[in-house]
């Protein structure tokens, strides 16, 4: 499964690096900001209040918005997981750090709680700044690593903005999904629906051995093995944790944990 | 693991749903008449043009500037995922090339160089 799953994030990270590529080529006006679900949250306001997008966003973001909102009450973050190329970078940078390091670095609990709370306030001011501040205008972008990486320094972004790309990719070599975790606004958006998630891990407890294997291998740090079905908000469905159980069945992925 | 596969397949379902409802959001980024109602022509004809920088609601109002003087233009409508522009005008007083000539002129921005847009396609040619 997990090669499955690297190859559907090649596929998705090849696909917004060919955008990329062709974008700098000049062969299309399209950009990976065309096909950004986030792009399609801060549309909803001005289509719903004034029957127009704002800026470069369509419909298109709109329909992934919902669509990946769709897939998380299906399968909880598994876009996080498998499809965000942004994500994608993350976890092997991540990988990459764990090997050069020989570890994971982990903020103490009580830091790391507040911080993860940091992407809900990006949640409220991207939309907010949007439509007060940058007045309709996608200002932030000049912010988003997504956009700034995969448009090479695209429209709006600025030399500061490259600094953004090189920290946060940087601290992603530290801090395990350091984007995902603490600032990703979309991450924020699905928390709500990604914790109802019905396609979720369920501990078998009769047969678990409490080896804490899992929750080694959980990327999000997730107490897998204190568990009986794994509903935390963060949960990708990335699968390590069932990849790395030693026991055959005590971790598996079902229904609703049925 | 086979459950696992409904992963994927359900990353790929949601991906083509997206693609097959989308329409249902489509609204136009600019939707400009430039007559009265009362002073529309009694016969308009339809243009679409597919134009390379119509990337966003700003270029699709600099689109509209480009033509609200011409005689015979009366409304542009655009949609920026397609990069489309439809424009109504009178043929008795103007024709789709004349129309092209006038979304063709260079755009001055202040401290900028020209900017030209570039038509990619003509509908009807």
């Amino acid at each position: 499964m997990k090669v499955l799953r690297t190859l559907v994030q090649v596929l998705f990270l090849g696909g917004v690096v060919a955008l990329l590529i062709r974008g700098l080529a000049g062969n299309t006006p399209n950009t990976c900001g065309t096909y950004c679900p986030f792009g399609g949250l801060v549309a909803l306001y001005p289509l719903v209040r004034y029957k127009t997008y704002a800026c470069a966003l369509t419909e298109l973001n709109v329909a992934l918005l919902v669509s990946v909102l769709v897939l998380t009450i299906v399968s909880k973050k598994s876009f996080c997981a498998w499809v965000c190329p942004l994500g994608t970078l993350q976890e092997w940078l991540g990988k990459l750090g764990r090997k050069v390091f020989r570890g994971r670095f982990r903020l103490p609990g009580g830091v790391d709680r507040v911080l993860m709370n940091l992407r809900y306030v990006v949640l409220i001011a991207i939309p907010v700044l949007t439509f007060t501040v940058w007045k309709f205008d996608l200002g932030f972008r000049a912010y988003d690593p997504f956009y700034i990486l995969f448009t090479w320094g695209g429209h709006e972004t600025a030399a500061f903005s490259f600094y953004i790309v090189i920290g946060v990719l940087a601290a992603a070599l530290f801090l395990p999904f350091f984007w995902c975790r603490y600032l990703c606004p979309m991450g924020a958006a699905m928390d709500p629906l990604s914790r109802a998630g019905a396609l979720r891990v369920r501990r078998n407890s009769h047969i678990c051995t409490d080896c804490g294997a899992c929750d080694e291998a959980c990327p999000h740090a997730i107490p897998v093995s204190r568990v009986d079905e794994v509903t935390a908000r963060n949960c990708t469905n990335c699968l390590d944790c069932i990849e790395e159980c030693p026991v055959e069945g005590a971790l598996e992925l079902s229904w609703f944990g049925k | 693991m086979k459950k696992a596969l409904i992963i994927p397949l359900a990353v790929a379902l949601v991906i083509l749903l997206a693609f097959a409802t989308m329409n249902a959001y489509r609204v136009p980024s600019a939707d400009v008449s430039f007559v009265e109602e009362e002073d529309r022509p009694a016969t308009v004809a339809t243009v679409e043009y597919e134009v390379s920088g119509l990337k966003c609601r700003g270029m699709a109002r600099t689109f509209a500037r480009q033509i609200q003087d011409l005689p015979g233009a009366v409304s542009f409508i655009a949609y920026t995922r397609t990069h489309t522009a439809i424009v109504e005008y009178d043929p008795a007083v103007t024709d789709p090339d004349a129309i092209r000539e006038a979304f063709e002129r260079p755009i001055v921005h202040e401290g900028k160089s020209d900017e030209v847009f570039k038509m990619v396609s003509v509908k009807p040619e």
